[in-house]
């Protein structure tokens, strides 16, 4: 299958630079997939699972959250807000912050601000659940 | 030669002894220090410069005027954002930033925002207008701070406060080097502007780019998240200088007063040895004369 060049790059240092098949991710505009040869493109990235499969087939996927994403003369680069392999992605860490927003959220109590910032907390705590493979 | 001179030459050894003892502990804590920054920056770096690509790339190729980030304004102020350190005892790292910020604003009307205590006291000083000096403190600056800076800027910058803006920092090359550089941030064409003073050249647009779901919904989403992206690791980069300028300064100034012990310690021993023989001979001389 054709490839293109694929860089990742989050303000953590370099994620991923070198030939991919295909990266599939979610936009703030639903679920994209690039191929090679696709059309100069820039989106921004919602939250989601990003998966990515490599010039050799291999599959890889990763907690991607906020950033944007551009594809210029069959170079995409992804730069996301934070990206994190599913190998390490601290699953643990992320349960127990999906436990602390929940409670927060169930109070009653709450004014705008704090519950806007839980619900961003939960969000952020499923989808590296969701992205890491091993449970 | 007189006690009284011996004295205070001893006093002066003491003093240089005192200062050194100073410019060492610096010199340490800021090596310590420059490990860790050193490894933020260098993991700031790829960011910074494929974020800057990326923009550069969508500048040269984007037809679409619709978002007011995008748009050619005629409102000529400027906003510079100037990250310099809190402290001094750093070498040239803010002197050199200030005068570089100099050269680049002269004949423009600016304000600023300064990032840093050294900073906001310069511009307090000559009475620049500030646009917000809450961000004084370089050193503790967090991801999600550069984000609320970000949100200020956009805010203000489509109330038309401003039609340009600008981040000065300072480039950590190398341990030995740090230069001051500049970046524009806004507006989008701002960046191919300065791509083609870099020698780029300015080619036709061909292939349109396609923004999803359109350009005004994708720039409203990312240009808080590229401007947040880029002063955080602007900072990270410019912390790093102004360690690695503070150590180099500091070692200097250890190596200084080092020698400068020496050659008091030697001009002490001098004089010490010049009054025994004085004295010497003053008493020979009198035994002499009985």
């Amino acid at each position: 299958m054709a490839t293109f060049r694929l860089q990742v790059v989050s303000m953590d240092g370099l994620e991923y630079d070198g030939e991919v098949q295909q990266i599939k991710l979610r936009t703030i505009h639903g679920d994209l997939a690039i191929l090679a040869r696709h059309m100069n493109y820039v989106t921004a990235i919602g939250m989601g699972t990003a998966k990515v499969v490599l010039a050799d087939g291999t599959e890889r996927q990763a907690a991607c959250i906020g950033g944007m994403l551009s594809m210029m003369d069959n170079h995409c680069r992804v730069i996301p807000t934070t990206w994190e392999w599913d190998e390490d992605i601290d699953v643990a860490r992320a349960m127990d912050a999906k436990k602390r927003a929940e409670e927060k959220l169930a109070q009653s109590n709450l004014d705008k601000i704090s519950r806007v910032k839980a619900e961003a907390r939960l969000y952020r705590a499923l989808v590296r659940i969701n992205s890491a493979k091993h449970k | 030669m007189a006690a009284g001179n011996m004295k205070a030459v001893k006093l002066r050894i003491k003093s240089v002894q005192n200062t050194m003892q100073i410019t060492k502990a610096m010199q340490l804590v800021a090596a310590s220090k420059l490990r860790k920054a050193k490894e933020k920056a260098d993991n700031s770096k790829p960011y910074f410069k494929i974020m800057r690509e990326t923009l550069i790339d969508i500048a040269k190729g984007n037809t679409d005027f619709q978002s007011p980030y995008t748009k050619q304004v005629e409102n000529d102020k400027w906003l510079y954002i100037v990250i310099a350190g809190d402290r001094g005892l750093a070498g040239g790292y803010n002197s050199n930033l200030f005068k570089f910020m100099e050269s680049e604003t002269k004949g423009r009307d600016y304000m600023v925002l300064p990032v840093g205590k050294k900073s906001v006291e310069y511009f307090q000083h000559r009475g620049v207008e500030i646009f917000t000096d809450d961000f004084a403190e370089v050193a503790s600056i967090s991801i999600s701070e550069c984000f609320g800076i970000a949100k200020l800027i956009c805010n203000a910058y489509s109330k038309g406060k401003f039609g340009h803006v600008l981040l000065c920092y300072t480039e950590f090359v190398s341990m030995m080097t740090q230069t001051p550089r500049s970046t524009s941030l806004l507006p989008l064409a701002d960046f191919e502007a300065e791509a083609e003073a870099e020698g780029e050249e300015k080619k036709p647009v061909r292939d349109l780019i396609l923004y999803e779901p359109d350009s005004e919904t994708v720039f409203n989403a990312i240009v808080p998240e590229y401007l947040a992206g880029l002063l955080y690791t602007a900072i990270n980069v410019s912390v790093a200088s102004e360690l690695a300028a503070r150590r180099t300064a500091m070692e200097a100034a250890t190596d200084n007063a080092g020698e400068m012990i020496e050659k008091l310690s030697l001009y002490y021993n001098r004089a010490r040895q010049a009054s025994i023989t004085q004295e010497i001979t003053e008493i020979v001389a009198g035994a002499e004369g009985n």
